[in-house]
């Protein structure tokens, strides 16, 4: 009992440590305010570029990282941490130092602008960049997880029942990390969405909405930048729950 | 025409297989007989295509005509049991209406019939036993492919799972390569064996013959000959810690020898007769098995030998009880060191 106890009122202090301030930011911002501020186009344009910028980056992830996710989990070779230490390495690092690093890829002193004539800063494809660079981790890992709690023997067997290995991963590996890779691509939407540091660096405009946010708190104080703030933790809160009933089905 | 595998190496996972030869004809029921880690399972996945050999070759393998049936079977947890086992005619795109009847009648031929729209996490072992069957059935393999199927089951399970194996080899005519760590097993289903040890054929051929013949000292352990012994032979005597066991072997060398345990034969007098062997002991237990009782014989080694429950009453056999043990040398085998 005293067990049980105690481990509630732990865990009930770090739910309230993430509730507070949001409460707070929610309760101190008018209703009316909340509403004129959706209708502002600025405001929510920015939170759909937000919102999109970072499903563009997610699905991007779904086709790069669920193949490296599998590889990662079935194969062991040299150099495997060292490719897993890569992985992880844009959650350690400041993002404003990971906008950085992709200016110097994308931004308009590159070879890829040199060769593509493409200015990529300054569009939503740079906003994306930067959401994919700091989020990704979280799609791959979740979905390695997931793969390496399933026996490659799953595969074999469809395999031996006539699947190619295309269609034994599609049919087979893949329905069975539906949880991890639904999971990890919430993850990664979610942390794309709140990506501030290396999105400002890449692209002040289209303005996303933390940029939107940090600039009315810089411009005009607390006052204008809580209502934005509001908005988008409600819609952000809005659509995590929608996804993750949904995912329980 | 027949599975051949010529010299086949393969390093995988840390087990390998060094230089398998293997020569099966179609129809047989096959068993490979290897303790734990001698690389059975690398065998079946080489056959089935899984993994291609390092060296050596493999013929006579049809692909997409091979059923594989894991210890574990390996049934998708994301499919119902129909789904399950229609899975291999859906990716061979067998019409709806034909798979559906396909995958009813090997329903019910297996006996589950009333499962068909059960989720997998709720079968019991057996049952989904039945529908790995019915699953690698659907295919109409020529070649089935079984990794240790009844390991995981009790001892009634795994009879009758070896009575169903018997019946469906029959009705198939398919052949059947089965691995298992289970003599009994091998013996009971075979019409041949190969022994694997640390990724080596030691044996082939009829079950009989492997078994009244084991070619070496860790076959004969394997094979589930109790005593085996090792020591100097000299003047056709094995010399065993102050014991002495006439053997077949004229030269003077160390050798091992086995004796099955119901080779021998115990009595309270010592008896006159044309066996050359007889030792004197105290029985130092009584292990009582299915088949019978186990009695070890202290004789200065310990001799396990097989009575039957009605003979060990009879003799009054327990702890302490003074016996002979008496054995032919037609029936030791011997091996070299």
């Amino acid at each position: 009992m005293k067990f049980r106890l105690i481990f509630s009122v732990l865990g009930f202090l770090l739910v309230l440590f993430i509730a507070i301030p949001i409460l707070k930011l929610l309760i101190s911002t008018n209703p009316d305010v909340l509403m004129e501020t959706a209708k502002e186009t600025e405001v929510y344009s920015s939170i759909f570029l937000t919102l999109r910028a970072s499903l563009w980056a997610t699905l991007a992830a779904l086709f790069t990282g669920v193949p490296l996710a599998h590889f990662l989990a079935r194969k062991r070779f040299r150099g495997k941490k060292i490719i897993e230490g890569i992985i992880d390495l844009p959650v350690i690092i400041p993002h404003t130092a990971a906008g950085i690093a992709l200016l110097t890829v994308w931004g308009r002193n590159s070879l890829f602008f040199r060769v593509s004539g493409f200015n990529v800063m300054g569009t939503e494809v740079a906003v994306s960049l930067g959401m994919f660079f700091v989020s990704v981790p979280f799609l791959v890992n979740s979905v390695k997880e997931g793969f390496k709690l399933i026996d490659e023997r799953f595969e074999k067997t469809a395999v031996t029942l006539g699947a190619s290995r295309w269609k034994a991963f599609l049919t087979v590996s893949l329905p069975m990390v539906k949880k991890p890779l639904i999971s990890g691509a919430i993850m990664m939407w979610g942390r794309g969405i709140s990506e501030f540091g290396a999105v400002v660096i890449l692209a002040y405009h289209p303005m996303t909405a933390p940029v939107l946010i940090f600039e009315r708190f810089q411009n005009f104080g607390l006052k204008y930048a809580l209502p934005v703030t509001a908005l988008l933790v409600l819609i952000s809160l809005a659509v995590f729950i929608i996804v993750r009933v949904f995912e329980d089905k | 025409m027949s599975i051949q595998l010529r010299q086949v190496c393969k390093n995988f996972d840390g087990f390998s297989l060094h230089q398998v030869s293997l020569d099966i004809e179609p129809g047989d029921y096959f068993v490979i007989l290897g303790p734990s880690g001698a690389g059975k399972t690398l065998i079946l996945e080489l056959l089935a295509g899984l993994l291609t050999p390092d060296s050596g070759e493999i013929s006579g393998v049809t692909p997409g005509s091979i059923g594989f049936i894991y210890q574990d079977y390996m049934l998708f947890p994301h499919l119902n049991v129909s789904e399950n086992v229609g899975y291999g005619l859906k990716i061979r795109k067998t019409g709806k209406e034909k798979t559906a009847q396909i995958v009813q009648n090997l329903l019910e031929r297996n006996g589950i019939a009333h499962l068909a729209d059960r989720e997998i996490a709720n079968l019991s072992g057996g049952e989904k036993q039945r529908v790995a069957i019915a699953r690698a059935m659907a295919i109409s393999p020529r070649l089935l492919l079984l990794d240790e199927p009844t390991a995981a089951l009790d001892r009634s399970a795994r009879i009758n799972t070896r009575a169903t194996f018997i019946d469906l080899h029959r009705q198939t005519g398919a052949t059947f390569i089965h691995v298992t760590h289970d003599f009994e097993e091998a013996l009971a289903l075979a019409d041949k064996i190969a022994v694997l040890m640390d990724g080596r054929i030691v044996q082939w051929g009829k079950p009989e013959k492997v078994f009244n013949n084991p070619a070496n000292k860790n076959v004969a352990d394997f094979l589930g000959y109790r005593n085996v012994f090792g020591g100097p032979v000299k003047d056709g005597l094995l010399h065993l810690n102050g014991v002495s066991v006439a053997v077949p072997l004229e030269q003077s060398k160390l050798a091992y020898i086995a004796i099955r345990s119901d080779d021998i034969i115990i009595s309270k007098e010592e008896i006159e007769s044309s066996a050359r062997n007889s030792l004197f002991g105290r029985v130092k237990k009584c292990i009582y098995k299915s088949s019978g009782v186990e009695v070890i014989l202290d004789v200065g080694v310990d001799l396990a030998v097989d009575i039957t429950r009605k003979s060990c009453r009879e003799m009054a056999v327990c702890p302490g009880v003074p016996l002979w043990a008496t054995f032919k040398v037609s029936s030791i085998k011997v091996f070299e060191h």
